[in-house]
């Protein structure tokens, strides 16, 4: 079975969770969870239809909260705060699966 | 593959009633009690119990460590499993887990496995004072100091962010050493690879197709040998999957004496983990058997909508073409969501496919909702007889395969598979 990661087709969106899993490894877990939320945000950004009934509510409902929300503003804008800066290992773990997942679910 | 047994001690209210009836609670534990003992006798290999607060009717199982307790006495071979214990210190200091845990491991002879988690609901977390944003980070801290008090003589202390503890020699220690296989609850997706690079256990409560299952297998062994900072002295490599079960000689009965629990399980599951409603139940004062009951059948499957409907809510299998008749689509329903709901050769075949994605552990769920003992019984009878033995048969081959997966690991292992 490939790396997850290779089955990202963005190469933008690749490479950033590239980065991402490489501070994993190297603890920098607070990079974690800023660049596979940053990914994911992005995924929505692009393409406004994946916010839209049922499937759009999972989709901001599934996002984890351990530490940083996605919230959508006003005019319905995904975005993310962040309740703290510090993450520890198994939280930066669960933000970069999701986003993986998420962003080869999607065909990203 | 192994098999074992899941208890969430449902216990719905009588329809239309207030309150359970006088002895329901009594009756519900000593039928679970007499289950588990029918299963240790045919075979069975685990039980897992888990630990939920104030669920009513989803859930009356706020104490594992009795129950469990309460069933080393009755069964000789059978694991006696947390599935799980909630590691939060609001909830449970972990120097208290690890002298339950212990305490059970000597009882029992050795037969424990620590399955650790953090919960999810609102009712929970809201009654614990739990902040959901800060829970992953308490269970991972309070689980690495458990597992440290079960191994340290004295532990050393620690001054964390959630635990503080000076040095003490937390006694007894567990039988098994270095200690019981640790694993951790995995109902989102993301857990079971945190499961792998903590080189624990997942327990994977999110009922998976056996498509699903086999991807997940193979990146989970792969980050286990690859990239894995065990969080215990050993690690467990082991994964989990939950299927609710039926097991009777007719399609017909299986689903008639199995289906309304397996909806009512989903009901009550999303009823309480709707991150926006679960926090809205009334103490006390509602009947959600009797909601569920007042819904339309084809509505059951959750209270969440459509995208919702799989068994245990979240992660339902793409519904594209649904058989026509009522009784094979609700069979292929089951099937595509993993459920055992059918005849022992039908549950049999969903099983092959599970083993053939080399899973390690399928843990049925086959007391839920408003089911009778006596089918229970009757189901959990007919599995250990006509389905299990086969696997058995086979399970050597399988522990060949995950030693060519863990070979070269760099840890020790201490698993049960």
């Amino acid at each position: 079975m490939p790396n997850k990661l290779e089955r990202i087709n963005d190469d933008a969106l690749r490479l950033s969770l590239t980065d991402a899993q490489t501070s994993l490894r190297s603890g920098n877990f607070s990079d974690v969870v800023h660049r596979s939320s940053d990914a994911y945000v992005e995924m929505l950004r692009r393409d406004p239809e994946l916010l839209k009934g049922p499937l759009g509510m999972r989709r901001i409902m599934f996002f984890p909260r351990l530490g940083a929300r996605l919230v959508q503003e006003q005019d319905g804008t995904p975005t993310i705060i962040y309740d703290r800066e510090t993450f520890i290992f198994s939280e930066a773990i669960t933000y970069f699966e999701f986003a993986v997942d998420n962003l080869i679910k999607e065909g990203l | 593959m192994k098999f074992g047994l899941f208890y969430e001690h449902q216990l719905p209210k009588p329809y239309g009633k207030d309150q359970w009836d006088p002895d329901q609670e009594h009756k519900l534990l000593k039928n679970a009690l007499d289950q588990v003992e029918l299963a240790d006798s045919l075979g069975f290999d685990y039980v897992f119990e888990v630990e939920h607060h104030f669920l009513e009717e989803y859930s009356h199982s706020s104490a594992p460590e009795i129950f469990l307790a309460a069933a080393s006495q009755r069964t000789k071979n059978i694991r006696l499993g947390h599935g799980i214990a909630l590691m939060p210190p609001r909830y449970n200091h972990p120097a208290r887990v690890a002298e339950r845990i212990a305490t059970l491991d000597l009882v029992s002879d050795g037969r424990v496995e620590f399955g650790t988690g953090e919960s999810a609901s609102e009712m929970e977390m809201g009654g614990f004072g739990v902040r959901r944003e800060e829970k992953k980070m308490m269970w991972e801290e309070a689980t690495r100091e458990c597992v440290k008090m079960m191994t340290e003589a004295p532990y050393s202390g620690v001054e964390g962010a959630y635990v503080g503890m000076p040095s003490r020699n937390v006694i007894p220690k567990p039988l098994q050493k270095p200690h019981p296989p640790l694993w951790v609850a995995s109902s989102r997706r993301e857990t079971t690879m945190v499961a792998a690079r903590l080189g624990m256990g997942s327990l994977g409560f999110a009922f998976e197709t056996p498509d699903e299952a086999e991807e997940r297998v193979a990146n989970y062994f792969q980050l286990v040998k690859d990239e894995c900072f065990p969080i215990g002295k050993a690690v467990n490599p082991a994964l989990a999957v939950l299927s609710v079960l039926s097991c009777f000689d007719s399609d017909e009965e299986a689903i008639d004496k199995g289906m309304e629990g397996a909806q009512f399980f989903a009901y009550s599951l999303g009823y309480y983990y709707n991150p926006f409603t679960g926090g809205n139940h009334k103490p006390g004062e509602m009947n959600i058997y009797s909601k569920f009951i007042d819904t339309p059948p084809e509505q059951r499957w959750g209270p969440l909508g459509e995208g919702f409907r799989g068994f245990g809510g979240f992660q339902g299998a793409a519904v594209t073409e649904e058989p026509k008749d009522e009784v094979t689509r609700a069979l292929w329903r089951a099937a595509q969501r993993g459920g055992c709901i059918g005849t022992p050769d039908f549950i049999t075949d969903t099983l092959r496919k599970y083993e053939a994605a080399h899973l390690d552990l399928m843990i049925f769920v086959a007391q839920c909702g408003a089911r009778k003992h006596e089918d229970v019984m009757d189901s959990i009878y007919r599995t250990g007889v006509k389905v299990i033995p086969e696997f058995k048969e086979r399970h050597e081959q399988h522990q060949r395969w995950r030693g060519e997966q863990l070979e070269g690991l760099e840890y020790p292992v201490n698993s049960s598979i």
